[in-house]
């Protein structure tokens, strides 16, 4: 059961990896993370789970390139695979069908 | 790399020798990224580092970028990085702890002798551990719970001291009791020193308050007192007290002990310090813990001291024990050049005359002003003070646990290792099905770790149990709840993992490196070499029998010192000080009681004297024909030979009918001795330096008495009559007859409170005094026997359980022998052999070594036992004869078994 379980931050790692596509690498996140939404994370956090994540086959990773960017160092650049994919997708669909347990119209003004 | 000595001064140089720096910091963060980084993931995260730095660096700043690399890289330094990958195959071992942790519960269920003995063994060492981690904890907390302790200080004087030459010691002698004037120039001139105050304790009192009367013992301070110290005062205001000379402060056992459930503020007492005063109580503090080096129950003004308006101006005379707040930033290094100059202006010519009078040798100061730090003073045993104890105290106790731990752990790697035989098939087993040597060792380690904590929990319940008894023989006053609970349990727990360390390595190591083809494929013996054995037993024995030695040698000493002969008789007297003061009156309380006890049969002797056994003495010197000479001094009355039955060995008594006899001496031989006198009777002693006259005339020598206690030599002595130049009777001696004795006491009592109905009736008994003398040695006696049973009580389990696997592994060998005809006595002596040889080898190492410890520790004596062969003989014996009796039970049980029981299954 535990593949079928993502916590929220390697949710949030996740769906960045998704949305980066391409250039989805370390530092690429964490600034994607701050700018969409504001939010500060640790570079350290986010490889950390980067490689949980891969270990559970949810991302796949290869170095890119070789640029003058960053001292001639290669990124590792990670894809979301299509288990991970699903896995978002599911979690997603759980999340809403949860969401729509909740009687709303009782807390409306 | 020419930064490090180039100059700053140029401005461009400064600008390379920057960059070089942040280049050569960049490099060391990558280095260390490197060092715990797995390689395959390295150059992502490098690169990505890199790429924050860079952008730091556009936009803010070179320094904070250099900040945020660092920064970053340590925040790599995770589990989730340093650990990935490397321990991916102990990661899967952890599915096998659970069946280890089955097999370990029932190996120590199944060998219930073994488990017992090795648990009891590790439990007492752990609280041996725990004990003394509390009594050093306790060492180390002293005054440590003042807000203001880093700027508190004692002050010390060292000055030269001619006795100490005389003996050839170092002559700087250290003291923390200083003139009391100046501790007011201190104050008044040196404006580091935020607040000042004496503390004279020590001295008593009689407290009277309505119809309760009783001695009490005070300590004089002043106002700054209350801001220094952080002892909280529950009533009145620590900034208004003592602002008048009769004030007076208690502690709440004072407190309830006079005025009950009232309220004590503003309550009025008579208080007799030399002379009545009434004294109104203006403050309640609480009693400081026994972990304070000040301790009081009554505070006073020091104003009311007696001397302390003589005192005020007397720069001779040392008494005041002075404490100092610097204010904060401040130590005491800043002004000590002021303090020198202040010392020369005030005390100059004092100084000068005093290294001409004591013709002290120009290389050393007369007198010297120094520090101690208040947190310091407990453990500081240069200058004596109240429970100053040496450190090494903490040492000795530290290493008697290491010993009795070390013994306990000895006994678990001796019986793993006999008992391994058990083992050997499921080792083997295991291996055979994959295990590897790593994964046996922390099979078997975690046994051993499961065992040291089973102990931790008995031994921590051992702690608690044995707490009081240990406070009374450290003379300790440790809580239990007041220890720091964080620091208690990760000590524990350090000792415990420790422990299992310790001890499961060897037979862990051991366990799993049998070879499964040879195990499993059987044929050989049930017996088990494990030589390595053989030595830890002897280690074992060698402890036990150091300390078997060192106790036997600490107990003939201390039984030496309560059967020696001192020289004069201490039974049956009472010693009740007079409580008139230091004047005529004190002399009249002795007469006035002799009186009235004339008339009680049961009382034989009343005497007086200016000190009794251990309540102090005064020493004199003077200078003889230019040499310096030192006596000690009593002022007596005619009573006090005959009571104490000395022995004159010339000439007589003092008497009261011959007037001559007030300003007459008796001496002791020694000082016959020291004086080089032939005829003693037709000497005189100038001991006051007269200018004129011939000084005290010799009327009687007495046989040398110990009237000091037998760490030190008898030293020239003399007893006087003088009471203006040798004191007054503040002691009375009263002998009574033999027999009840506290129906004695009742009598001496009725005639005392009969005469003075208005003072407490306090006594001590001569004999206890004299005993008390002993009491720090009579502790560490007690604690080494007590040490060294437990260590003998663990050795004897372990030996009895490696005797009783012994004796199973040669079962067979029993049997035939019986089947051939031995005897039960040739077996017995067979089987024992090997331990009466293991112990004298441990014995012969053990004796010099205790020979060499306990001779240290004799020399602290002057009148001490000399270490004898019986000595040794004894413990030898003794050690022999417990391990021998410990073996013999399963020597005899194995040595009985009918031979056909055991050879029938062959």
């Amino acid at each position: 059961m535990n593949k079928d379980y993502l916590g929220e931050f390697e949710e949030l790692v996740l769906t960045m990896v998704g949305i980066l596509g391409e250039e989805a690498y370390g530092i690429a996140i964490v600034n994607e993370i701050h700018e969409r939404l504001g939010r500060e994370v640790n570079l350290s956090a986010v490889h950390v789970t980067l490689y949980r994540l891969e270990d559970k086959g949810h991302v796949k990773s290869r170095m890119g390139g070789a640029t003058n960017a960053r001292g001639g160092r290669r990124k590792r650049i990670f894809t979301i695979t299509n288990a991970g994919l699903a896995m978002l997708k599911n979690m997603k669909e759980a999340r809403i069908d949860l969401w729509r347990m909740i009687p709303q119209l009782k807390y409306s003004v | 790399m020419n930064f490090e000595s180039g100059s700053y001064n140029n401005n461009s140089k400064s600008q390379q020798t920057k960059s070089a720096l942040d280049a050569r910091a960049v490099r060391f963060t990558m280095r260390f990224l490197n060092w715990f980084c797995p390689p395959e993931l390295y150059e992502g995260i490098e690169g990505d580092l890199l790429e924050q730095f860079d952008y730091d660096l556009q936009h803010s700043g070179l320094e904070k970028a250099k900040r945020n690399l660092i920064w970053n890289m340590l925040k790599f330094f995770r589990p989730g990085i340093f650990m990935r990958n490397r321990f991916t195959i102990q990661l899967i071992n952890t599915i096998m702890w659970g069946n280890y942790l089955k097999v370990a519960t029932r190996n120590i269920a199944r060998r219930k002798l073994y488990s017992f003995i090795n648990a009891i063994g590790l439990s007492i060492g752990i609280a041996f551990c725990i004990l003394i981690f509390l009594y050093i904890d306790d060492e180390r907390s002293f005054d440590q719970f003042h807000e203001n302790k880093d700027q508190i200080y004692r002050l010390n004087e060292a000055s030269y001291s001619v006795w100490a030459a005389e003996r050839g010691e170092y002559p700087m002698e250290k003291s923390a009791y200083l003139p009391l004037p100046l501790g007011t120039a201190l104050k008044n001139e040196i404006p580091e020193i935020q607040y000042l105050t004496r503390f004279n304790s020590g001295q008593t009192a009689i407290f009277r308050y309505e119809d309760k009367v009783f001695t009490e013992h005070i300590a004089f301070v002043e106002a700054d007192f209350f801001k220094m110290f952080s002892f909280p005062v529950l009533a009145g205001s620590a900034e208004q007290l003592f602002k008048d000379k009769y004030e007076i402060v208690l502690t709440p056992e004072i407190a309830t002990k006079y005025f009950g459930k009232e309220d004590p503020i503003g309550k009025v007492i008579t208080l007799d310090i030399q002379g009545e005063h009434q004294f109104t109580v203006s403050g309640v503090i609480e009693e400081p813990p026994s972990n304070s080096s000040l301790s009081f129950k009554i505070l006073v003004p020091i104003e009311n001291q007696f001397w302390y308006e003589r005192n005020r101006e007397q720069w001779g005379s040392f008494s005041y024990p002075t404490f100092i707040q610097l204010h904060a930033n401040t130590s005491p290094d800043d002004f000590q050049a002021k303090v020198d100059t202040l010392i020369n202006k005030k005390m100059g010519d004092r100084l000068k005359q005093w290294r001409k009078d004591g013709k002290i040798p120009d290389e050393y100061p007369v007198f010297e002003l120094s520090y101690t730090k208040l947190t310091d003073i407990h453990l500081n045993t240069e200058v004596s003070w109240d429970k100053v104890s040496d450190p090494k105290y903490s040492w000795i106790l530290g290493g008697i646990a290491l010993l009795i731990i070390l013994i306990a752990s000895i006994n678990y790697i001796s019986l793993a290792l006999t008992t391994s035989a058990s083992r050997r098939i499921e080792v083997g087993i295991r291996k055979v099905v994959g295990a590897q040597k790593k994964q046996l060792v922390s099979q078997f380690g975690l046994e051993s770790l499961i065992l040291a904590f089973v102990s931790l929990f008995i031994g921590v319940g051992l702690a608690v149990l044995f707490l009081p008894p240990f406070n009374e023989f450290t003379g300790k006053g440790i809580n239990i709840y007041s220890v720091n609970a964080l620091q208690f349990i990760g000590s524990a727990l350090l000792i415990t993992v420790l422990v299992g360390i310790v001890a499961g390595s060897y037979p862990a190591l051991f366990l799993s490196g049998f070879l499964p083809a040879a195990v499993l494929k059987g044929g050989f013996t049930s017996k088990l070499k494990a030589g390595f054995t053989k030595p830890l037993v002897v280690f074992q024995f060698f402890l036990s029998a150091s300390m078997i030695i060192c106790s036997v040698v600490m107990y003939r000493q201390m039984e030496f010192i309560a059967v020696k002969d001192l020289g004069f008789d201490h039974e049956q007297v009472l010693v009740i000080p007079t409580q008139a003061g230091w004047n005529e009156e004190a002399d009249k309380v002795v007469e006035q009681f002799r009186n009235k006890a004339s008339t009680e049969p049961s009382i034989t002797h009343v005497a007086g004297t200016s000190s009794s056994f251990n309540q102090g003495w005064s020493r004199y010197g003077y200078k003889i024909k230019d040499e310096n000479k030192s006596a000690y001094v009593y002022r007596v009355d005619p009573a006090y030979a005959e009571l104490l039955n000395l022995e004159f060995v010339e000439g007589r008594n003092f008497d009261e009918r011959i007037a001559s006899d007030s300003t007459a001496i008796v001496v002791n031989e020694a000082l016959v001795r020291d004086m080089g006198w032939d005829n003693p009777l037709d000497e005189y002693l100038n001991w006051r330096e007269d200018s004129v006259g011939l000084g005290s005339k010799v009327i009687g020598v007495v046989k040398d008495y110990h009237f000091l206690s037998l760490e030190r030599d008898i030293e020239p002595m003399f007893l006087s009559m003088d009471k203006r130049n040798t004191g007054y009777l503040t002691s009375m001696l009263v002998k009574v007859n033999p027999g009840d004795l506290s129906d004695k006491l009742d009598r001496v009592k009725k005639i005392w409170t009969g005469l003075y109905p208005d003072k407490p009736f306090d006594y001590s008994f001569m004999d206890q005094d004299v005993a008390n003398q002993y009491q720090a040695y009579k502790r560490w006696m007690k604690i080494t026997a007590l040490s060294t049973g437990f260590a003998i009580f663990i050795a004897c389990l372990g030996l009895f359980g490696l005797a009783g696997v012994n004796a199973i592994n040669r079962t067979k060998e029993i049997g035939i022998r019986k089947v051939m005809g031995a005897e039960l006595f040739s077996i017995l002596f067979m089987l024992n052999r090997q331990y009466v040889w293991l112990a004298i080898i441990a014995f012969s190492l053990a004796a010099p070594i205790s020979w060499y410890v306990m001779t240290k520790w004799l020399g602290s004596f002057k009148y001490a036992i000399t270490i004898s062969w019986d000595l040794f003989a004894i413990s030898l014996l003794a050690g022999l004869s417990l391990a021998l009796f410990t073996v013999s039970y399963h020597a005899i049980k194995a040595a009985n078994v009918n031979p056909a029981e055991t050879l029938k299954y062959e």
